[in-house]
């Protein structure tokens, strides 16, 4: 970050009002609040948890950088790390933490800091919000489901889930697994 | 943000799909599916935002209301967002303050829902407190998809509007008649008989006299003809000119403080206002950062926009910007109304010029009277201006003793005890004549 965006990060912060501002102080406690779950659910280390909340920081001052999705990963790595339990239920509250980090930096990044919200956009937020939070819900659901079934190894149900990823990813970058020229024609 | 001309995936679309991948793989290379639960939201929001992408950039309209506003007044910077496709969820407008105009919203920052705000609250009032000639706009506008995954962005320089903010006029108004002039049209009444509406005496019949003047009355008790006659009437020609090479003191808009300039424009717009608004003539010469510029005398109400509009284009020089001589014909008879805050000797050179040619000229000063206490925190400063004063004084005094009245402005009436006595002083000149 250069000295100019540094500064223009900083206005940028100033200039946050109402909802602006509550979206930067959530961009700063999701995070710290899914650290909390973590050292709940097992013993974290502490270097990460220092990176993580750098990481917060520096989100709140650039909502609009990839520093978000480093602080993702450290987040996912500290669980991977700290946590052995795959059932336990503290993972629905580093999901919800990390739903609602990934919302307020989207908000933030899609509405000036000083602009007022309307109505109508606080409940569309909200409520997508509250889906993909849903969504999370009935996948721990599903994996306790899974868990409680003893399943072999399978190489062919491994590639299998590596390529559904692989092209769920392609999709999802472009928005449709579209042919050369359709996409040209999107251009 | 940079402006973009097409549909883009954002740091959130890749955080949502980089994220909610790479946490997807570990979950099913490492059997654990409670990554896959931290991973779903990522995944979930990058689905959507995929599902939801716009293809067509929108068709986007910026406006603004009024081109020509008086000094605070406001107008409205409205933006039209058509969305063809119907998948833009927000869309944010952010007008950049410029100098000497306050936003409403105070940032110049509006947002709305585009499916159930509409597009008409995508509106920034504007408002002006200084006059000049001012650059708004352009707005840069920013359309978000479903989870601000998609946006588009645009900052047409092309739609920046220039807005000419018209000096908010002093109040003034003229009481006293004014000073000789040549023509011999017009509403007021000229120093000389002939064919006008004022009645001035009854005198003898002369060869050339109307019959329609004759005075009946009269010429029955007298036995002989006798006409009413009328005196002339006559337009009055007025130059104004400004002198716009320096600007003292400090401006602080419509509400607040004004500086030597702000003083000179509104006063020289007030004055003309009130000649131009009794059908007299009125011309501009104005001494500032483009050399001299000169307007013809004119009369009536379209004159009147096209002097204010290049009252409010006026910038000071700050120095000499051209060879500190007057134009030679300024106008016969026109009286000379020179508005000037007098801190240099040029201004008082060029008024002891024009009284030279023969024509009436007065200086009206308009220096700030506050000019000593504007920076209370520099006290040498509030010396110094004391010291710069006595010299002014000391300038004053000469010109007047040439002839050359000065008179500081405060408001209406301002010129009237001394137009009075260059009335005087005319019709004087006149009856010695006759």
């Amino acid at each position: 970050m250069s000295d100019q965006d540094l500064k223009d990060s900083w206005w940028l912060l100033s200039r946050a009002r109402g909802i602006g501002l509550v979206l930067r102080v959530l961009i700063l406690a999701a995070p710290l609040m899914a650290l909390g779950a973590t050292s709940a659910a097992g013993q974290t280390i502490p270097a990460i948890n220092v990176a993580i909340t750098a990481a917060a920081l520096a989100c709140v001052l650039a909502p609009d950088s990839h520093v978000g999705l480093v602080a993702v990963g450290l987040i996912g790595i500290q669980w991977l790390v700290a946590v052995q339990d795959p059932t336990t239920p503290w993972v629905l509250a580093v999901a919800v933490s990390i739903s609602v980090f990934h919302a307020a930096l989207a908000a933030a990044i899609a509405v000036p800091p000083a602009a007022r919200w309307t109505h109508a956009m606080i409940v569309r937020w909200t409520s997508r919000l509250l889906v993909v939070v849903a969504a999370s819900g009935g996948t721990w659901v599903a994996s306790r489901l899974v868990a409680s079934f003893l399943v072999a190894g399978n190489a062919m149900l491994l590639t299998a889930s590596l390529v559904v990823l692989a092209m769920g990813g392609l999709w999802a970058r472009d928005g449709a697994l579209a042919t050369r020229r359709s996409r040209s024609d999107l251009q | 943000m940079k402006p973009e001309a097409c549909w883009r995936p954002t740091t959130a679309h890749t955080r949502a799909l980089i994220g909610g991948l790479l946490l997807a793989v570990v979950a099913v290379l490492g059997r654990r599916p409670d990554l896959l639960v931290i991973a779903t939201p990522l995944a979930g929001a990058a689905v959507w935002a995929a599902m939801t992408r716009p293809s067509t950039p929108p068709t986007v309209h910026q406006s603004i209301d009024h081109r020509t506003l008086y000094e605070g007044q406001a107008t409205t910077w409205r933006v039209s967002f058509d969305d063809p496709e119907g998948r833009v969820d927000d869309v944010a407008v952010v007008l950049a303050p410029s100098a000497w105009t306050g936003l409403e919203p105070t940032d110049g920052q509006v947002v709305v829902d585009l499916r159930s705000d509409g597009d008409d609250a995508l509106k920034v009032a504007v408002g002006t407190t200084r006059w000049g000639c001012r650059r708004v706009g352009p707005a840069l506008i920013v359309a978000s998809s479903g989870w601000a995954g998609f946006r588009w962005s645009s900052r047409n320089e092309a739609a920046a509007e220039q807005v000419v903010i018209l000096p908010q006029l002093s109040q003034f108004d003229a009481a006293a008649p004014g000073a000789r002039t040549a023509g011999l049209i017009g509403s007021n009444r000229s120093l000389r008989y002939g064919g006008g509406a004022e009645f001035a005496t009854i005198r003898p019949f002369q060869p050339g006299d109307r019959l329609r003047r004759i005075h009946w009355a009269r010429s029955l008790r007298t036995g002989t003809l006798h006409v009413a006659s009328t005196w002339a009437d006559q337009d009055r020609h007025i130059v104004l000119i400004i002198d716009a090479l320096e600007e003292v003191g400090d401006s602080e808009g419509i509400g607040g403080r004004a500086s030597s300039l702000d003083i000179t424009v509104r006063a020289a717009g007030a004055i003309a206002e009130h000649y131009v608004g009794v059908g007299d003539r009125v011309g501009l010469l104005v001494f500032g950062a483009r050399g001299v510029q000169r307007l013809r005398p004119a009369a009536g109400s379209q004159h009147l926009r096209r002097l204010l509009g290049v009252l409010a284009d006026i910038r000071p020089a700050h120095a000499l910007a051209d060879d500190g001589r007057l134009p030679r014909d300024l106008g016969e008879g026109a009286l000379v109304l020179m508005l000037s805050p007098l801190t240099t000797p040029a201004a008082l050179q060029r008024a002891a010029a024009v009284a030279g040619r023969g024509m009436p000229v007065l200086v009206i000063d308009c220096l700030p009277t506050d000019i000593t206490q504007q920076d209370p925190t520099d006290p040498y400063a509030g010396i110094a201006w004391r010291i710069a004063l006595l010299q002014r004084e000391r300038d004053i005094r000469r010109a007047a003793e040439a002839g050359i009245a000065v008179v500081p402005w405060r408001g209406p009436g301002s010129l009237d005890v001394v137009l009075r006595d260059m009335h005087r002083r005319s019709l004087a000149g006149a009856g010695r004549r006759r």
